[in-house]
């Protein structure tokens, strides 16, 4: 779980404990597939910390890279079977195309609250359990958080 | 006896688009082929206008129905391209009037993307194209079918690996 404004003040009551300035190691550890993204930025729109951003750029080798069996490694294969040369580069995808956006992730500002991974269609983002959090500097076992703060 | 009616069969059952077309571009201009999408409720209904008033289209052409233009994807397009077709093009309704409210539209942003993707690899983006026109309208839609012809067959033809 994310830390909320109530556990910031509760930290700060606590002898010796600077509260966190930066949410890093609360909540969640998010694991971004960036092979199986198809940019939709439908994580752009759930994040309450505006974390994730999305560009309009697209970059047709992200077609070469995808793997096989999905429709991104379908279009790469069947754009490698026509292509003259390399991709020259990104362009501008047009606004009515919903996916083909490029996303990208600020790790500072996640909060780990896992609501990318559940608006996620493709399961391109998962949340991973932290085994511990960063309290203060101090590494604390996440089983054992609750012993800190009682 | 037997001669003629055989003749006279053969002329009566050609289609419409097996229908010689005026040579237009290079020799081998009919070997090119040219997927067209068309809309269920506008190009299509267009398209089968044409071919009952037996308007000979461009033999270069294969249909494929789809119930709005909004279906068509870029794999869609891409896997034509990469299997055999010299060009794609889509036929929707008008531009406010598509009966599944905007599918037209979105399709013609993926014209672009198609069109840009294309560009990035060095293939010719005016090989994909979209074109609307309402049920009523055959002429437009006769226009449509031999302008894509005549740009594609001044094209080379499509070279893959």
């Amino acid at each position: 779980m994310p830390l909320t404004a109530r556990g910031r003040q509760i930290l700060g009551t606590l002898p010796g404990v600077v509260p966190p300035t930066t949410t890093d190691g609360i909540g969640c550890e998010i694991v971004r597939h960036e092979e199986l993204c198809i940019g939709c930025g439908r994580c752009v729109t759930v994040c309450p910390t505006a974390a994730i951003a999305e560009s309009s750029r697209f970059d047709p080798l992200e077609l070469y890279d995808a793997p096989v069996g999905t429709t991104r490694g379908a279009l790469g294969a069947a754009l490698r079977q026509i292509a003259r040369h390399e991709p020259d580069g990104p362009f501008e995808v047009p606004p009515r195309v919903r996916t083909f956006r490029t996303i990208e992730f600020d790790g500072g500002r996640c909060l780990g609250c896992g609501a990318c991974t559940r608006a996620c269609p493709v399961g391109a983002l998962t949340a991973r359990p932290v085994d511990r959090f960063t309290i203060g500097g101090t590494a604390v076992p996440a089983d054992g958080a609750s012993s800190v703060l009682a | 006896m037997p001669s003629v009616p055989v003749a006279a069969v053969t002329a009566e059952s050609a289609v419409p688009g097996d229908a010689p077309v005026e040579a237009a571009g290079p020799a081998d201009a009919a070997e090119r082929t040219i997927i067209g999408f068309f809309c269920r409720e506008c190009a299509y209904a267009a398209a089968d206008a044409t071919g009952n008033a037996r308007i000979p289209l461009p033999v270069t052409i294969r249909s494929v129905l789809v119930p709005c233009t909004g279906r068509v994807g870029p794999l869609h397009v891409l896997s034509a391209l990469a299997e055999g077709a010299d060009g794609v093009f889509l036929a929707g309704c008008l531009e406010g009037q598509c009966h599944h409210r905007e599918g037209n539209l979105a399709a013609f942003d993926r014209v672009v993307f198609v069109q840009r993707l294309l560009a990035s690899v060095g293939v010719e983006p005016e090989r994909v194209r979209m074109f609307t026109m309402s049920a009523a309208d055959s002429p437009r839609f006769i226009a449509a079918a031999r302008e894509i012809d005549a740009s594609i067959s001044r094209l080379p033809r499509l070279r893959r690996r």
